[in-house]
C-alpha cells in the first residue's frame, strides 16, 4: 500500500479495457482524468479479444484470485452499472475428447473446486442429454459455474462513456518526462505537445513495452480467431461456451521459440449472443494481426470435430488480436520503481477482458491511497531486475 | 423446355437447365424467402453475390441463391427452415 | 501421392466478365501461364450474363462477348468456374472457395489481375429491405438469364442511364414496367446533353430505349424520388415524391432499385508491384462501364506482364479509357438529382444496415454523443456492416452520413468500414475445415 500524493489530475495512456476502466474509476474518486491514446478505443488487443470472463483455465495461484475476483466485479457492474446488458452470464464447459485429456481434466476440477468453483461433471450416458450437438467422441464435460463472456469494445465504449471523459484520441504518447527531482514523471510528450498531471497511468498494453523500457520483458503473443454466421438453434444448444482441455496446455508460459513450431491452439467455441459462434484460437509468438489459412484450418477442423454442426456454417470473419505476455506469465501492475507517480497495468495476456475493470479498479484505489484488496506483489513491475523501467 | 425441378416449401419449382436457384425461383413467383438468423427478410436483390439477401440452404449449407445453379437433387430448403 | 496443396500460375485473373476474360485471353497470348477464377458456374459477368438453356436473341453485346470467348479458347487459360475469390492471406496465397467441391484451394500466382466489376449503389429508402425490392441490375441479368420477367408489376426507381435501360429490356420482353421514377432531370441539363454529342454510340442508344418507352407510354418520371415502399394487402406500395411538391403512389410487386455504380472493391487487396503484383482491373478498377472494360482488361494484363518481364512498360491509360471517363462525367452529370438526396430527412426506422438490422436512428444516437467515436467504432459498436455483406450496402451511407455529422470524425482508427481482411465473402466452414493437404509441422 503505497502513499498517495495530493494531487488530483491524471493521465491514464491507453483506451484499452485497462485504461478506460481506470479512468471510470477515477473519476468516479473525483480525480480528473485525461484518458489518451495513440488511435482510438480498443482499437488493440481490446478489441479483438475473445471476450472471456472466466476462471476455468486457469491454475490456483495469483491469476486464479485475481479473476474470480475479477468475474465477481463484472457481475456487479453487470448488476449495478454501467455494464448492463454487456456481461452475458453462461459456464464454461470444459471437454476431455479422450481418456489422456479427461484425466487431466479431472485433475483440473480438483483444484478448481478447491478454489471455491461450482462444478458439474457430464459423462457416459449424461453427456449426450447435457451437450446433444457435440461429438459422441466427447469422454468428460466439466461445466464450470459462475462465468461469462463480454464483448471488449463494448465494455470500454461504455465504461468511457459512464466516466465522462473523454478520450484523446491519435495521441500517442513519445516519452515519459521525468521532473527535475527525477523521481516522479512531470508530463508525457505528445506531438500535440506534453501534458502534465499529478499521476500518471500506463495502460497501453503492447505500447507499455517500449515506454518503460519493457521490451523483452512484455512481448507479443498473438491469437487467431473466426466468427461464424448465425444459427440459432445450434447456439442454443450448447448451455455455455465449449472449451477443449487442450487449452490447459496451450496457456503454458514456457513456449518454444519463434516460429510455426513454436504456436499453439486450443479450441474454444463460444456461443455469442447473436446467434453466431466465436472460435478460438491460436497462441504465436508474433505482434501482427494477419490471419493464415494453415491456423484457421486446424482451429476449425477441431471445432467441426467437436460441433459437427459447425461445418455448415460459414465464416464470416478472421481476426487476430495480440495479447501482452510477460516472461513468467504474471502481469505488471503497481507503482514503477525509482518514481512516486507512475504506474502500469500491462501484460495481462489472454485476461485482459476477465481483468480490466479489476485492474482499473485496482490501480484508482492504488492512486487514491485505499486499500486495494488484492495483493499486487506477484505483479509487481519491480521484479524483472537488470533493467530500469524508464529508459 | 425446362427439364428439372426442386421442391421448395412444398411447391414444385421447375428450372432450365444451368439456371441459378433464384432465378428458377423468381420464374415461378416466388419473391419470398423466409428470415435469415438475425430475422431480416431474405430475397433476391443484387444479383452479383454481394448483398447476402438471396440466401437459401442446400444441403444444409447456407448459399447466395443467385450464384448456385439449381439441381434436382438439390435438398433445397428455407434458411429459416433448416434445422439448425 | 497426393495432389499438390498449392496451384502454381504466372497469373491469377479474378472475375470472369468482359475485362477478366479480356485480361486472361491478353496474358496467355504473352505466354504466361494464367488461371481465371469465376465466381458463378459460367462466364460474363454482369453485362454479359448469358442465358440458360435458350437462344442468345435479344442479349446486347453478345457479339463481343462471343469474340472475347473465342480469345480464350485454346489460349490454355485454366478456367476455374464456381470459384470465389475469398482473398489472400499473410503469405500472398490467394484462396478460392471452390463451392461445388466444398473446398477451398490456394493458388500461389506471381500476380494477380482482379475484375470483379462494379456494385450498384442502393440509397437507404424506407422499406428498401422488404421481399420484392431488388436492385435494377439484378433484375437485368434475371431478364438476361432467363429471357422472361418475374410475374407481377414493375416499378423502376433510383437515378441512371441502367433504370432506362431495363425499362427497355422489359418493354422489349413485353412487360413495360408502370413507370421509371428518376431523380435527375436530363432534359434540364443541356450543357451535359451537348457534351453528350461527342459520344454517338450513347446518344442513339439513349434514344433507342427513350423511343421505346415512349411508345409504350411508360411514364419517365423525372425530378422524382421514391420516397418510402411499404406491403400492404400483399402488394408493394410505393410512395414517390413529384417535382414541385406532391406524392403520388404506385402499387407493384416488383420494384428495382438503382442509384448508379461503384468499383467492387470491398475488401480487395490493394494495387501492388510487391510480390504477389495485384492489379485491379474494369469496373473494379474504376466504374466506366462496358464499353471501357475490354480495353482495360488488356491495359492490365500489359502492364502486369511488363512488371513480370521486369521491364518498364509506357504508364498511359488506353485513349479508350480516357473517352470513357469522359462520357461518364457527362452521364453523371446528366442524371445528377435535382435536389440533393436527403439522408437528413430519412425517418429514423429505416434500414441502413439490412444484415443487421441497424436503422438510421441507431446511427443517430451514436453520432449524437459527447464523444466522437471512430469509424470502426462505429462500425463494431453499432454493429453497420458487421453482417454478412460485410459492409457492401451499407459502408457508403454510413459513412456519408457520420461525414455530415462530423465532418472532423476518424481522428483514430482510420480504416473504412470494410478492411482488408479475409475472407472477403462469407465462406464454407467445411471447405475452410477441410485438411487433406495441409497439416501443420508438415
Amino acid at each position: 500500500m503505497g502513499a498517495s500524493i495530493g494531487g488530483k489530475t491524471v493521465v491514464v495512456v491507453g483506451a484499452g479495457i485497462v485504461g478506460a476502466a481506470t479512468a471510470y474509476f477515477l473519476s468516479r474518486s473525483g480525480f480528473a482524468v485525461r484518458l489518451l491514446d495513440a488511435n482510438a478505443p480498443a482499437s488493440a488487443a481490446s478489441g479483438a479479444a475473445d471476450g472471456a470472463v472466466s476462471v476455468a483455465s486457469k491454475r490456483p495461484g495469483p491469476m486464479m484470485t485475481a479473476a474470480l475476483a475479477g468475474i465477481a466485479l463484472y457481475r456487479r457492474l453487470e448488476r449495478d452499472g454501467p455494464l448492463g446488458g454487456l456481461f452475458h452470464e453462461r459456464p464454461t464447459i470444459m471437454v476431455a475428447e479422450d481418456e489422456h485429456e479427461a484425466e487431466t481434466l479431472r485433475g483440473h476440477a480438483e483444484a478448481l473446486a478447491g478454489a471455491g468453483k461450482q462444478l458439474r461433471h457430464f459423462e457416459g450416458t449424461a453427456l449426450p442429454s447435457y451437450l446433444p450437438s457435440v461429438s459422441a467422441h466427447v469422454r468428460l464435460a466439466v461445466e464450470v459455474g459462475e462465468e461469462g463472456h463480454a464483448i471488449g469494445y463494448e465494455v470500454v465504449r461504455r465504461l468511457i462513456a459512464a466516466s465522462g471523459v473523454a478520450v484523446e484520441r491519435t495521441t500517442p504518447v513519445l516519452e515519459l518526462v521525468k521532473s527535475s527531482s527525477a523521481r516522479s514523471i512531470a508530463a508525457v510528450a505528445t506531438p500535440r505537445g506534453p501534458i502534465e498531471a499529478d499521476h500518471f497511468v500506463i495502460a497501453a498494453g503492447g505500447g507499455s513495452a517500449e515506454l518503460l523500457g519493457l521490451s523483452g520483458t512484455v512481448r507479443p503473443r498473438k491469437g487467431q480467431l473466426v466468427v461464424t454466421e448465425r444459427a440459432p438453434a445450434l447456439n442454443a444448444s450448447l448451455p455455455g461456451s465449449l472449451m477443449s482441455c487442450r487449452y490447459l496446455l496451450s496457456k503454458d508460459a514456457i513456449l518454444a521459440a519463434g516460429g510455426a513450431a513454436g504456436r499453439r491452439f486450443g479450441l474454444v467455441i463460444d456461443p455469442l449472443r447473436t446467434g453466431q459462434f466465436l472460435i478460438g484460437g491460436t497462441r504465436e509468438e508474433s505482434g501482427d494481426t494477419s490471419n493464415d489459412l494453415a491456423a484457421v484450418r486446424i482451429m476449425l477442423a477441431s471445432a467441426v470435430r467437436l460441433l459437427p454442426g459447425i461445418a455448415r456454417l460459414r465464416a464470416l470473419r478472421a481476426f487476430a488480436g495480440v495479447r501482452s505476455a510477460t516472461s513468467d506469465g504474471l502481469p505488471l501492475v503497481g507503482r514503477v520503481p525509482g518514481y512516486d507517480n507512475l504506474i502500469v497495468a500491462t501484460g495481462f495476456e489472454g485476461d485482459g477482458i476477465c481483468l480490466g475493470p479489476l485492474m482499473g479498479r485496482t490501480v484508482s484505489r492504488l492512486i487514491a491511497g485505499e486499500d486495494c484488496e488484492l495483493d499486487l506483489a506477484p505483479f509487481a513491475p519491480g521484479r524483472f531486475e537488470r533493467r530500469s523501467l524508464v529508459a | 423446355m425446362t427439364t428439372g425441378s426442386f421442391a421448395w416449401r412444398g411447391a414444385t419449382i421447375p428450372f432450365h437447365p444451368g439456371e441459378s436457384v433464384a432465378s428458377a425461383l423468381m420464374r415461378a413467383g416466388v419473391l419470398q424467402l423466409g428470415q435469415d438468423g438475425a430475422g431480416c427478410r431474405l430475397r433476391y436483390f443484387c444479383g452479383i453475390g454481394a448483398c447476402q439477401s438471396c440466401l437459401v440452404s442446400v444441403g444444409g449449407t447456407i448459399v447466395e441463391a443467385c450464384l448456385t445453379p439449381a439441381g434436382d437433387d438439390l435438398n433445397i430448403k428455407a434458411v429459416e427452415d433448416e434445422d439448425g | 501421392m497426393a495432389e499438390p496443396a498449392i496451384s502454381s500460375f504466372d497469373v491469377l485473373v479474378i472475375g470472369g466478365g468482359a475485362a477478366g476474360v479480356a485480361a486472361a485471353a491478353e496474358l496467355a497470348s504473352a505466354g504466361l501461364s494464367v488461371a481465371l477464377a469465376e465466381q458463378r458456374p459460367t462466364l460474363g459477368g454482369a453485362y454479359h450474363r448469358q442465358p440458360v438453356g435458350g437462344s442468345a436473341r435479344q442479349l446486347r453485346g453478345q457479339r463481343q462477348w462471343l469474340r472475347l470467348l473465342r480469345g480464350l479458347a485454346g489460349a490454355g487459360v485454366e478456367q476455374r468456374l464456381g470459384h470465389v475469390f475469398i482473398g489472400l492471406e499473410s503469405d500472398g496465397i490467394a484462396m478460392l472457395d471452390d463451392r461445388a467441391a466444398r473446398r477451398i484451394r490456394s493458388i500461389k500466382a506471381r500476380a494477380l489481375v482482379i475484375a470483379v466489376g462494379a456494385i450498384e449503389r442502393v440509397l437507404p429508402r424506407p422499406g428498401w429491405q422488404l421481399d420484392g425490392v431488388m436492385t435494377s441490375g439484378g433484375l437485368q441479368m434475371l431478364l438476361k438469364e432467363t429471357g422472361g420477367v418475374p410475374p407481377g408489376d414493375l416499378l423502376i426507381a433510383g437515378s441512371g442511364p441502367l433504370n432506362v435501360a431495363v425499362a427497355a429490356d422489359l418493354i422489349r420482353l413485353g412487360r413495360p414496367p408502370v413507370a421509371v421514377i428518376e431523380n435527375g432531370n436530363p432534359f434540364a441539363r443541356p450543357g451535359a446533353a451537348l457534351r453528350l454529342a461527342a459520344h454517338p454510340g450513347l446518344v442513339a442508344e439513349a434514344a433507342r430505349h427513350l423511343a421505346r418507352l415512349a411508345s409504350a407510354r411508360v411514364p419517365w418520371l423525372r425530378g422524382s424520388a421514391l420516397a418510402a415502399i411499404e406491403r400492404r394487402d400483399g402488394r408493394l406500395r410505393a410512395t414517390v415524391r413529384m417535382p414541385g411538391g406532391g406524392s403520388r403512389m404506385f402499387a407493384a410487386d416488383i420494384v428495382a432499385l438503382h442509384d448508379g455504380i461503384r468499383p467492387n472493391a470491398f475488401g480487395l487487396p490493394a494495387e501492388t508491384q510487391a510480390q504477389p503484383i495485384v492489379v485491379r482491373a474494369g469496373d473494379c478498377r474504376e466504374a466506366l462501364g462496358i464499353r471501357a472494360a475490354v480495353a482495360d482488361g488488356r491495359h492490365a494484363a500489359r502492364q502486369v506482364a511488363a512488371m513480370l518481364a521486369g521491364t518498364v512498360r509506357d504508364g498511359s491509360a488506353d485513349r479508350k479509357i480516357g473517352r470513357q471517363r469522359r462520357a461518364q462525367a457527362i452521364l453523371h452529370e446528366l442524371f445528377r438529382p435535382v435536389d440533393g438526396y436527403g439522408l437528413a430527412a430519412l425517418p429514423d426506422d429505416t434500414i441502413l444496415c439490412r444484415c443487421e438490422g441497424r436503422t438510421v436512428g441507431d446511427l443517430r444516437l451514436m453520432l449524437a454523443e459527447t464523444d466522437a467515436p471512430g469509424l470502426r467504432e462505429i462500425k463494431l459498436n453499432g454493429r453497420f456492416g458487421m453482417g454478412l455483406c460485410q459492409g457492401r450496402f451499407c459502408a457508403d451511407a454510413v459513412r456519408d452520413m457520420v461525414a455530415a455529422a462530423r465532418p472532423a470524425v476518424d481522428g483514430g482508427a482510420s480504416g473504412p468500414l470494410s478492411r482488408d481482411r479475409w475472407p472477403l465473402r462469407p465462406a464454407s466452414i467445411a471447405a475452410l475445415a477441410a485438411d487433406d493437404e495441409l497439416q501443420e509441422g508438415k
